[in-house]
């Protein structure tokens, strides 16, 4: 197939964002065909959307030391070598823990979390979403639930535990940056998330009642 | 209580209380050269008040801090200069972003000297009559005056104020942290003691270990770091805000007493919900002695309200936190005009009055950036959304609101204005006595 100029694609842009266009359609020259039409269906929408910004306006930045921010959530997302049986134990510990993370709904900030392990059990990916800066409440965390933080993350080789100073150092050396990222509702925290739950329930009744 | 921390060693500042009632004078100054200012510190150690004996204060003390390009100045080893953190190193200016100092309380509005990195000591004397406090200040003005390397950038006298009240008509500084093995009790509804070491450095803290500490341990040890904040009050708007959103004097007074938690007085809300108590307000056994376990709805003292957000003590808070890591100990200090509960327009904002809010910790830098950005420029904590102190938050210039729990239906004030403007502002560590005359005899 020629490659067609996508007509949303040529009319508006600005000369740099044309110049994307073209590198963009040299990389995907030799690329299969299947590859080359789906780059010519999104190509348009994509490159005039030049500032990195979705739809409501909620620019993707970095998240101070480490990780990406968009609106009120960041991600951290990090690889780190486990210790001798660190796989088996921190498995056990997981499937112990599995229906029951009421820590971390204590937490109040923490989206998700997710665990998995690499390379025949010697590392760990661990991915997450939570509200706000990563090491803001680290201090917190290690007073108030250092037996759920070091249970999980012990079997990191070199774990220092959560009360040392230098645990935050060695996260962030772990750390990967991730090339992209997608978050629904950048401006909603946990909090936020369970309030209008709350309202929602509230204002549904109050409709039932009038409605009656 | 037994003393376990080294009273001795400790400047008096970090431990006694403002007194009442209080008059006294910060002191901002300039090393010209690094032997003018180590001499300044030799001469000023003499006349430094260790805390021995801090809960009998009624007399006069002075206290010393310095930024970092002071101890620069003054000649400070490299290796030592590198122990600091980071936050201190840079500044409090260069913090605007962890501080969430911008829009009106940007530094490039900052009044000088503040910002310009040019301040390297500060100097403050508490006194409770004012005849101590002009003898104490005629003794600093000669011992900086006779030394040609050092010069003076600042000098703002505070307090005097009618009944010790603040620039908006209130009795502050009510509630601080109890300080474990500083050998008085705690008074009542401090709460239990927290570590020394959240404090004073070379203790361990709530987590069971020491900070880090400046190196070497003569210059760290019994020290603490502090930060000055100049902030303008705004008595025109913060009065406008009061009659716009109330009908009586009554409801006046009340919405008052519900952005702080405490009525004018220095009454709390939780122990007088209806109307004021001023005999309450006066006494400190009384005056701090409650729980929010009375209401847990915030119906009372709203969640958003200063004293609340400040130390939340019990409320169940949406976000995990230890609330004893986030304490500072407080040295506000009143200056400029009295309130004017008359004064409504844009020009009574502008006539000098505020507060100069000195805070020590052993994280002072990491403490106040975590209190700015958490808990109060934002409301998630307390599930509050948005939503910002009333009293010292930069509020947005749209949707600013407060929000007062009340049954059925609670009542949202939208178009709340930043009442506290913040005109400068420094981050100082200050050195424990053995640390000064180590500082004073540098190079020697």
């Amino acid at each position: 197939m020629v490659t067609q100029t996508h007509p949303a694609a040529s009319s508006a842009l600005s000369p740099e964002s044309r110049q994307k266009v073209k590198e963009l359609r040299d990389l995907f020259a030799d690329a299969p065909e299947t590859a080359r039409t789906a780059l010519e269906d999104v190509i348009g929408e994509a490159a005039s959307n030049e500032s990195g910004q979705d739809e409501s306006g909620t620019p993707v930045v970095s998240a101070g030391r480490i990780g990406l921010r968009q609106g009120k959530v960041s991600e951290l997302t990090f690889i780190a070598p486990l210790s001798p049986d660190g796989a088996k134990r921190l498995r056990a510990a997981l499937n112990l823990l599995h229906g029951n993370a009421h820590a971390a709904d204590r937490v109040g900030t923490v989206h998700d979390m997710r665990f998995a392990f690499l390379e025949n059990d010697t590392k760990l990916l661990f991915a997450t979403a939570y509200d706000g800066d990563w090491d803001t409440y680290i201090n917190d965390f290690a007073t108030k639930i250092p037996a759920y933080m070091d249970l999980l993350f012990s079997a990191i080789a070199d774990w220092p535990g959560i009360g040392d100073p230098s645990v935050k150092d060695v996260i962030a050396k772990y750390q990967i940056q991730v090339e992209a990222w997608y978050v629904a509702n950048p401006d909603l925290t946990v909090v936020e998330t369970r309030r209008l739950e709350r309202v929602g329930q509230a204002l549904e009744e109050f409709l039932d009642k009038v409605g009656q | 209580m037994t003393v376990t921390v080294e009273l001795d060693d400790i400047q008096a500042a970090v431990l006694r209380y403002r007194p009442e009632p209080y008059y006294g004078t910060h002191i901002l100054g300039h090393f010209d050269d690094a032997h003018a200012g180590r001499e300044l510190l030799a001469r000023l150690a003499p006349h430094i008040r260790s805390a021995a004996e801090w809960w009998q204060a009624g007399d006069t003390w002075t206290s010393v801090a310095l930024s970092y390009t002071g101890l620069t100045a003054l000649g400070v080893p490299q290796d030592s200069l590198r122990s600091f953190p980071d936050s201190f190193r840079q500044g409090m200016a260069a913090r605007a972003e962890q501080l969430s100092d911008y829009g009106a309380n940007d530094p490039q509005h900052w009044e000088p000297p503040f910002g310009s990195g040019d301040i390297h000591i500060g100097v403050s004397i508490f006194s409770s009559s004012p005849d101590k406090w002009r003898a104490a200040l005629a003794a600093a003005r000669h011992q900086f005056g006779e030394l040609p390397g050092v010069t003076v950038l600042m000098a703002q006298d505070f307090g005097a104020q009618p009944d010790d009240r603040n620039s908006f008509g209130y009795k502050d500084l009510i509630g601080q942290p109890a300080i474990e093995g500083s050998g008085a009790d705690p008074l009542p509804g401090q709460g239990r003691p927290i570590k020394a070491g959240e404090f004073i450095l070379g203790y361990p803290g709530e987590a069971g270990v020491r900070y880090p500490m400046p190196y070497p341990e003569v210059l760290g040890r019994n020290g603490t770091f502090a930060g000055i904040r100049k902030y303008q009050s705004r008595v025109g708007a913060f009065n406008r805000f009061l009659g716009e959103n109330a009908q009586t004097l009554q409801e006046r007074e009340l919405l008052a007493a519900k952005l702080v938690g405490r009525w004018r007085s220095g009454a709390p809300l939780t122990l007088a919900p209806e109307k004021d108590d001023p005999a309450l307000g006066a006494d400190p056994q009384r005056n701090n002695d409650f729980t929010y376990a009375s209401d847990p709805h915030g119906r009372e003292v709203p969640f958003g309200a200063h004293m609340r957000r400040m130390n939340p003590r019990d409320t169940n808070l949406a976000v995990l936190t230890d609330v004893n890591l986030h304490r500072i100990i407080r040295r506000g200090t009143t200056y400029g005009a009295p309130y004017d509960p008359d004064a409504t327009s844009a020009q009574d904002d502008e006539i000098p009055r505020g507060i100069l809010f000195i805070f020590l910790a052993a994280r002072a830098m990491e403490t106040i950036e975590f209190l700015q950005r958490e808990w109060i420029n934002d409301g998630n904590f307390t599930s509050l959304d948005d939503e910002r102190d009333p009293l010292v938050g930069l509020q947005p210039k749209e949707q600013a609101t407060f929000t007062i729990p009340k049954e059925p239906v609670r009542r949202r004030i939208h178009g709340i204005e930043t009442f506290n403007v913040l005109r400068g502002g420094e981050y100082l560590f200050m050195p424990s006595l053995p640390a000064l005359r180590w500082l004073a005899e540098l190079g020697r």
